[in-house]
């Protein structure tokens, strides 16, 4: 307990030490008088024999401290009172390095979560995907399953311990009206087992829920269960509806397990054999051609991917000749058959998100270190100014004996303690863009889920940074401010010294590099903002605005296929009736919804079909469609309310179809007939218009497609979903209620989903949106740090040379070659600064090409709109200082002295 | 101040001669660096710069106690007395000194014909 006393005694030590040496030193000066000596010659000898007082006493005292410990937290509080003393300088600093860091982790967290974490299950790293390559797309493997395919697999398989199969489906809980989605799992009754997950509640499903034919159980995500049960045990045993039928819940997920899907998550959990319950006779389990489950296994101990691939491929014929496709060419049945398995590795789990989103987080992550760097850039040069003006402190520090070592510590301890609490702070920042982030990504349909929670990889990332970039921008001025010339910087004056001089081309050097780096940004923010403004006012060949899809199944409401279109022909009456209501239409798929329906056609009378015709996409529509959306008619007519089942097949084709099947003729009153070869009941169709082309597939990007459409009144089988259109004159989210006062007017269990066209248009542009939004706020973030950079570059400059300026003014120089002068300065900056800047872009922006739109990487006119920004604000920057030098009054410059 | 001729002291040298004066009588810091000066004839000369520490640390390892007192020319002096673990840590130190001396003085013998 010594050393404990000691922290409490240590001032009486340290005082008792202090008294001790002066005493030491009036002895020796009394005992030199004594001997003769003048006092005042005693009194400088005596110290001069006795050496450095200051540094005998700090030596002395250092015994009882622990040194390394106690002289760092003598730096962190000394470092601590230097930050405080310059207030505005700090903030600026404080408040960069945490926009850096907190953009950094926010962007690292969410890569970290799409990307690099394991599944929170058993031993993640023995799990291994199951999929297909076709010898057509060797490069390109099919991850999606067939259930009887699965079934193959599962039977036969001897390389993993445990394979399952999994897919995703949105299960709907209300009965009728507006429909209450949960997110929903089919799992096989391996599933759980496989993974290694454990009950928080009840049991999981095993492989006896999974047979044929089985009465289905239902399991919930444990953030459901809190949600809509308040985590009550007495949730297990009771039913739970989805899409109309009941199932018993018999247990409830560990509350850290999200399922394997990264980026989704799941609530309700059901077998896969009730997928026959849910869909009826449309069931998918014995569909050869339905592709519509993932597989995955854990490899036996011992057994490497390859080994498992090898093991799976000798089995493959077998397989894959036991669940090939019917009803298909003989061609695609070879195919088939010739494919051959591969294993991909899944200890992270599988994710759409991976797919869409790697890319645009890389780039992203490149923004955000540009960003950082330009911040690390602007604190390395405030600092640099900053212990300009601590010249004199550290001057005094060293010929108190503070060895060189030691101050240098002392300047980059403040840059670390910096960077630590800007850390923090950007901790703080990331959480909250984490959840914009996660937010900016979701869409209507896909709502993106991360778990984001902090963990060890995330932290140790920001902390690694933190102090990286605490030492980036903490040893140039640590180096530099600490070499001075003890005589010029203890006189005060002759401020034009050689250290003064290189210091000044340090922070030259630092604001040239933070403009080239803007200018980088500046010049990917000009193409992302530009893509997504050329995407967002494409020709979309509809009008969006002021269109509200309702997207109805009409499955529980017990209607039979022949009293179908009646059944929605009186719903499209009821609808058009709703006041504001412009415009009314029903079709199978609305634009951009993300399904397609699309077969090969056979054109009578046109160009003969050969195999490298595209297929032609195809859409039921009633008549008022092409009014509802507004896609003009190019050429005949469109569908009206005289095409019905009694008259002859008609169609109507968009202007892509037409040059593609029918170039150099005009095609209405051609026939053509869907398939290939055409089913034998297949209805041959008439071409009796040309509309303009529609985007309707999920990207924007690309070209309209092929595209027919025909009249829902000749449909024979009308399926029990499908999508009504409705243009307002007013919000179209206004009428809602209305919409749904209307459908429940012809049938109460009709369920109903409601969005906007702009909404679903919007959601096709959510990479571009992210990109634009994040690369234009950090572009304008880097504007903002690089004029700051330079006004504090160009005060500094302004007033070391001061006294310059005021001899310059005092000999007849004029403010404006003052300014001249001061400006001069500025631009060599920005153009050493640009030119770099160009040519770095010249280069990096070729990595941006997979993201443009309507627009090239080397593009000269962003260039050039970046060059003038950066322009723009640096000369607004940099007139400020300058205006001061303009006015400095030569005498008090010269009295300075 | 050191001179070019001076040598430095090996670790822990001044240490003892501080705990050997201090055998003799308690004195406090001026006189004893006086004293070592006295008694080498000149030939060692302490510096303020090192005692000082050197004093904290046998202080603070308990060697010594320091009392503040009156000097004879009737001055305020803390002065410094060897405490009985001092007493025995300065045999040791002085047992290893020799043994090292010894030692040292053998190999730096002329070499016998």
């Amino acid at each position: 307990m010594n050393w404990f006393r000691q922290l409490f005694t240590r001032r009486k030590l340290y005082n008792d030490l202090s008294e001790e040496i002066q005493q030491h030193l009036h002895e020796k000066v009394e005992e030199l008088v004594a001997a003769g000596m003048p006092r005042k010659d005693a009194e400088a000898a005596a110290r001069r024999e006795f050496g450095n007082m200051t540094l005998t006493e700090e030596r002395s005292r250092e015994v009882w401290q622990w040194p390394t410990i106690e002289s760092f937290l003598a730096d962190i509080r000394f470092g601590g009172r230097m930050l405080r003393k310059t207030p505005a300088i700090t903030c600026v600093a404080l408040l960069s390095i945490a926009l850096g860091i907190g953009a950094n982790t926010a962007i690292f967290s969410l890569l970290d979560s799409v990307m690099l974490r394991m599944l929170p299950v058993q031993k993640p790293d023995e799990l291994a995907q199951v999929a297909m390559r076709r010898p057509r797309a060797p490069n390109r493997p099919q991850e999606v399953f067939t259930n009887p395919l699965w079934e193959q697999v599962r039977d036969h398989q001897t390389v993993f311990s445990g394979v399952f199969a999994w897919s995703q489906l949105d299960f709907n809980l209300a009965n009728g009206g507006e429909a209450e989605n949960v997110h929903g799992l089919y799992v096989s009754g391996e599933y759980f087992n496989t993974l290694g997950v454990a009950p928080a509640v009840g049991r999981l499903l095993i492989a006896e829920d999974d047979r044929r034919g089985c009465p289905g159980a239902a399991v919930l995500s444990y953030g459901f269960w809190q949600q809509h049960y308040g985590g009550a045990e007495s949730a297990i045993g009771s039913p739970i509806r989805l899409d109309g039928h009941s199932f018993p819940v018999i247990g409830v997920t560990p509350p850290a397990f999200f399922g394997t899907d990264v980026g989704q998550h799941f609530e309700v959990v059901i077998p896969m054999c009730a997928e026959a319950i849910i869909a009826g006779k449309q069931s998918l389990l014995d569909e050869r051609s339905g592709w519509w489950m993932t597989v995955m296994g854990r490899l036996k101990p011992g057994v490497s991917p390859e080994q498992a691939t090898a093991g799976l491929n000798v089995l493959a014929p077998e397989i894959l000749t036991a669940a090939v496709p019917l009803g298909v060419k003989p061609s695609s049945q070879q195919d088939f058959r010739s494919r051959t398995f591969t294993t991909l590795p899944a200890g992270t789990g599988l994710s759409h998100l991976r797919r869409r989103y790697t890319r645009p987080l890389e780039a992203l992550m490149v923004v955000v270190g540009l960003v950082l760097l330009i911040a690390c850039a602007n604190i390395a040069s405030l600092m640099l100014a900053r212990s300009a003006a601590r010249q004199k402190e550290i001057a005094v520090r060293f010929s108190l004996g503070a060895s060189r070592t030691r101050l240098i510590r002392q300047v980059l301890t403040e840059s670390i303690l910096l960077s630590t609490a800007g850390a923090l702070l950007g901790l703080l920042f990331a959480r909250w863009g984490e959840a914009l982030l996660v937010r900016m990504v979701s869409t209507n349909r896909v709502k993106v889920f991360l778990d984001l929670s902090m963990n060890r990889g995330v932290l140790l990332f920001t902390a690694g940074i933190a102090i990286l970039t605490g030492l980036l921008f903490g040893v140039l001025p640590a180096f530099r401010g600490t070499r001075v010339s003890l005589v010029s910087a203890m006189k005060g004056g002759d401020r034009q010294g050689d250290e003064g001089r290189s210091r000044f081309l340090s922070g030259r050097l630092i604001v040239s590099v933070q403009v080239a780096l803007s200018l980088l940004l500046l010049v990917g923010t000009g193409l992302f903002v530009r893509t997504f403004r050329n995407l967002l006012t494409l020709d979309l060949g509809f009008d969006a605005k002021h269109v509200l899809l309702v997207s109805t199944s009409i499955e529980n409401a017990n209607i039979p296929e022949t009293a179908r279109l009646s059944t929605y022909g009186q719903m499209l009456e009821r609808l058009g009736a709703i006041p504001r209501v412009v415009s009314v239409s029903q079709c199978l798929f609305t634009p951009l919804f993300g399904y397609m329906w699309s077969n090969s056609i056979q054109v009578d009378g046109g160009q003969n079909p050969s195999s490298g015709d595209p297929e032609v996409y195809f859409n039921w529509i009633t008549p008022g469609y092409f009014s509802t959306m507004r896609t003009p008619l190019l050429a005949g007519r469109t569908l009206d309310a005289n095409d019905t089942l009694s008259s002859p097949p008609v169609a109507v084709v968009n202007e892509t179809m037409a040059q593609h099947f029918f170039p150099n003729e005009n095609p209405i009153g051609k026939y053509f007939r869907i398939g290939d070869p055409p089913k034998a009941d297949a209805q041959t169709l008439q071409i009796v218009g040309i509309v303009k082309d529609s985007k309707y597939e999920s990207s924007l990007r690309e070209p309209a497609p092929p595209f027919a459409y025909f009249p829902a009144a000749q449909v024979k089988d009308l399926p029990n979903s499908s999508n009504f259109e409705l243009r307002t004159a007013v919000d179209p989210n206004s009428v809602i209620p209305s919409v749904r006062d209307a459908m429940a007017g012809v049938n109460k269990a009709a369920s109903l989903q409601f969005v906007t066209l702009e909404r679903q248009v919007d959601d096709t542009l959510v990479q571009e949106r992210l990109l634009a939004t994040l690369s234009a706020f950090f572009g304008g973030l880097a504007l903002l740090l690089t004029a700051i950079g330079l006004y504090g570059v160009m005060a500094y400059v302004v007033s070391q040379r001061t006294h310059e300026i005021g001899i310059r003014m005092a000999l007849g120089a004029n403010p404006r070659s003052v300014l001249r002068l001061v400006m001069g300065d500025v631009a060599t900056l920005l153009a050493a600064g640009v030119a770099a800047g160009a040519l770095a872009s010249y280069w990096a922006t070729r990595l941006t090409q997979q993201f443009l739109f309507g627009v090239q990487a080397r593009d000269a006119l962003t260039v050039v709109f970046a060059v003038a920004a950066l322009f723009a604000v640096a000369l607004f920057a940099s007139y400020l200082p300058a205006r001061r030098a303009m006015r400095v009054d030569p005498m008090i410059a010269l009295r300075y002295e | 101040m050191k001179t070019s001729e001076q040598r430095d002291l090996f670790p822990g040298a001044l240490e003892m001669m501080v705990l050997r004066t201090l055998k003799r009588q308690p004195l406090h810091g001026y006189a004893l660096v006086q004293h070592i000066k006295r008694i080498s004839n000149d030939l060692l000369q302490i510096e303020e710069g090192s005692l000082y520490p050197a004093l904290q640390r046998l202080l603070k390892e308990g060697l010594v106690k320091a009392e503040w007192g009156i000097s004879a020319t009737n001055r305020r002096v803390r002065v410094y007395k060897l405490t009985p673990a001092g007493v025995k840590h300065l045999e040791r130190e002085v047992s290893s000194f020799e043994r090292m001396l010894d030692g040292i003085t053998r190999v730096l013998a002329p070499e016998r014909p």
